[in-house]
């Protein structure tokens, strides 16, 4: 083997070289961490709102909660199986989306408002008041998650939301769901909700505890085959997890295509550096080669040497990339049509990926140097 | 021997390295176009839709209904031309070859007046006046689902339980290339009168309204909206320009994360183009000492120096758009608008786009080669001719 000093001392007097290079890299690795981010944001803000033992039913043939409607009739019987928790119990709720003028005016949009029984607050642990105060049952008081809290008109403590003339929710708290799409809604008081919209007969979907995870299926096909009612049964962990497919696939695939195109462009910039080096060091290579080294050592050291002008660059992108976690973007939930606001999330796994396609492209970019560099011939090289 | 034929000669001394990088270069400037088309792709609706058609719904919320009177009122709004309805269905095919598709009904009678960048053959629409199961398809939609007129079809809604049977009564092309032609369009007479749609009965969506000036758009909005203020369902009026925009502003983000891709792809392209020239400057240098030595100015290196960076990025910019023209303009972009056209409805790489990304690898030609070539004039002649790598 050839010592690695050797290559990390041949990056380091190529300087300029070396840096454009690892920054095509780093730019493309960039682009690449940053699609990742915003899934793992996504896949954060959805996925964090189901918990894997509570089953979602909505109406049959319904994809979301949004078009599910559930008469109050059928609530009852929902919590009759044996695989229900008695301790966890069952929320029905109805969803409305509501039309927001963003607070800094620039256009409105969608906001969703769960109308949520007095348990509803205790049926999700994972939701905690953090300003204000939770609001009292019965009224029309509300609260707004925290990640919409400030960003639509009427959206703080002390404001108003019209569901109907004359009759307006009234702010008196933010709370928070450990950041998930909750932290982007309104909830107020079931009956007061469904009284404003009129639809006093029905909810949009239940929510029912299990006793535990592995009660799901028993219960699924329980419910789904009563003759009774027609319901589709959801874990509520793939419900959230269909909807952040739905949301962000798209993008997240656009950016991920994007990364890895513009990787074949930074590919031929290692390529171009390396021959570069190469035709340099052709004499040092002979060198080499005349030492004893094998055509096999030449080849990995080289390789060697574009596996690190590659993770240098994979590197200064990773660092990069961590100034997005600071970010937020609002984004429409295609479920919902309701907006919700996703915080771009590094995980290791991002970092790890990072890596390893930096490497990659180190690899890739510079196969074909290496293998010329192994071809020098010894007498030939000093020679010339 | 003049500027040009001095730096296309120099090309060719390295020529792997020259066509490596014109090849970067073109991949650059291809997924550049590719990114700018998708982006104009997901504007275009919006830049298309009309700003002399109101579009009012409820002031509260998209999923509210507003009542069947509401219409004959609209049309007594001055400067209401022409108005129509629709409800959302929510179809879908229960078979499942279309992802999404959008589902209206809507009123036989007005629905096409309005909506006149649909078009529909007069006996068609004859038809469907006379059918109340019957259903109009976009053409692109009839297609995937493989049926023509006549044909029977059952669809599936996740707000109406149940099968829905319907008739192919015609099929819809698109006037402008912006218009979905995934759309299926059902008549609202037959959703009203059926007792699955008793929660909605004698209830409309949406309306939309023709008006005679598009520059009153604002004032018809305010007084349609005005109108309705007293009763209990309140209305939002909008151009469907507006509309669309404010659809497209909870993209807006992300549309704007592309943007910054986009300038990160013109960043690696200057980095790459730049490298390219540093290092062949570097092997050069002694040459332009000689270069200097027997008379050329330093304007003169400068001059082979810039034009050799704006030659590599002038011809591998040129191959991209090619590239795109063949490739994207020629091939996947109609094959998408065909099978995508709910996401895509038109997609083709247009003239700004391309002039566009050529403009930009030229001057980044320009940027990439600046700072070697600055640094190349300033040398000294003495200086230049000691360095022998």
């Amino acid at each position: 083997m050839v010592p690695i000093q050797y290559n990390a001392r041949s990056l380091l007097v190529r300087k300029v070289t070396t840096l454009a290079t690892a920054g095509g890299i780093a730019l493309v690795v960039f682009v690449f961490a940053g699609a990742l981010m915003f899934n793992a944001g996504v896949t954060r803000a959805l996925a964090t709102s189901g918990s894997p033992d509570t089953a979602i039913i909505l109406r049959k043939g319904s994809d979301a909660e949004l078009s599910s409607a559930i008469g109050n009739d059928y609530l009852g019987l929902f919590r009759g199986p044996a695989q229900v928790s008695q301790a966890g119990g069952m929320v029905g709720e109805i969803i409305v989306v509501v039309t927001a003028d963003h607070a800094d005016g620039s256009g409105v949009s969608n906001v969703l408002v769960r109308g949520t029984p007095a348990n509803g607050i205790a049926f999700r642990p994972e939701v905690h008041i953090t300003r204000g105060r939770a609001p009292r049952p019965g009224t029309n008081e509300a609260i707004v998650g925290q990640s919409i809290a400030g960003r639509f008109a009427g959206m703080s403590i002390g404001g108003t939301i019209n569901l109907k003339r004359n009759s307006p929710l009234t702010v008196v708290g933010e709370f928070t769901a450990g950041g998930s799409t909750y932290d982007s809604e309104v909830w107020a008081d079931l009956d007061y909700v469904r009284n404003s919209l009129g639809r006093q007969a029905a909810v949009s979907s239940a929510r029912v505890r299990l006793s535990s995870a592995a009660d799901f299926e028993g219960y699924r096909q329980l419910i789904e085959t009563d003759k009774r009612f027609a319901m589709k049964v959801m874990r509520e962990t793939d419900y959230y997890e269909k909807q952040s497919q739905q949301t962000a696939g798209l993008f997240t695939a656009m950016g991920l295509a994007l990364a890895i195109m513009t990787s074949i462009a930074a590919m031929i910039g290692a390529a171009i550096t390396m021959n570069g080096a190469i035709a340099h060091r052709t004499r040092e290579i002979g060198t080499l080669r005349a030492l004893g080294f094998s055509r096999g050592a030449v080849l990995s050291s080289f390789l060697l040497e574009a596996l690190l002008l590659a993770l240098i660059g994979g590197v200064i992108g990773s660092i990069a990339v961590v100034s997005l976690s600071l970010v937020s973007v609002p984004l429409i939930n295609f479920a919902t049509f309701s907006e919700i606001v996703i915080r771009f999330h590094a995980t290791p796994d991002v970092f790890i990926k990072a890596l390893i396609f930096s490497g990659v492209m180190g690899l890739l970019g510079g196969l074909a140097p290496a293998i010329r560099a192994s071809r020098v011939t010894p007498v030939e090289a000093m020679r010339g | 021997m003049n500027l040009a034929t001095y730096a296309r000669r120099n090309l060719f001394r390295r020529r792997g390295r020259t066509i490596m990088t014109v090849v970067a270069v073109m991949v650059c400037v291809l997924i550049l176009c590719l990114l700018r088309t998708v982006i104009a792709a997901w504007n275009a609706g919006a830049d298309a839709a009309s700003t002399d058609r109101l579009s009012t719904r409820h002031k509260v919320s998209i999923t509210m209904q507003l009542p069947q009177r509401y219409i004959d009122e609209l049309r007594q709004v001055p400067g209401v031309k022409a108005a129509t309805w629709a409800n959302w269905f929510g179809a879908k095919d229960p078979k499942e070859r279309v992802p999404f598709f959008a589902g209206f009904a809507v009123d036989v009678n007005s629905w096409f007046d309005v909506q006149d960048e649909m078009v529909v053959p007069p006996d068609q629409l004859a038809a469907w006046k006379a059918t109340p199961s019957g259903a109009i398809l976009g053409d692109v939609l009839a297609r995937t689902l493989g049926v023509k007129v006549g044909d029977r079809l059952v669809i599936t809604s996740d707000i109406y339980p149940g099968d829905w049977q319907f008739t192919v009564s015609g099929i819809y092309t698109a006037k402008r290339k912006s218009v979905d032609r995934n759309t299926f369009l059902l008549r609202w007479d037959f959703l009203n009168n059926d007792p699955r749609a008793v929660y909605s009965k004698d209830h409309l969506g949406w309306m939309v309204s023709r008006i005679s000036d598009a520059s009153h758009s604002a004032d018809i909005s305010r007084q349609i909206d005005a109108r309705f203020d007293i009763h209990d369902d309140q209305t939002l009026t909008m151009t469907e320009r507006q509309f669309a925009l404010s659809f497209l502003g909870g993209f807006a983000a992300i549309l704007s994360a592309f943007d910054l891709v986009s300038l990160v792809i013109l960043a690696i392209m200057t980095l790459i183009l730049a490298n390219t020239v540093a290092m062949s400057v570097r092997e050069r240098t002694h040459e332009y000492g000689v270069l200097r030595a027997i008379g050329f100015t330093p304007a003169y290196i400068r001059g082979f120096i810039l034009g050799e960076s704006v030659l590599v990025a002038v011809v591998g910019g040129l191959a991209g758009i090619a590239v795109v023209y063949l490739v994207v303009n020629q091939g996947i972009g109609p094959a998408l608008e065909e099978n995508m056209s709910g996401l895509f409805p038109y997609f083709r790489a247009s003239a700004q786009v391309l002039i566009g990304a050529l403009v930009a690898a030229v001057v980044l030609g320009v940027v990439a080669g600046a700072v070697p070539a600055i640094r190349a004039g300033r040398l000294k002649v003495t200086d230049a001719l000691r360095r022998i790598d």
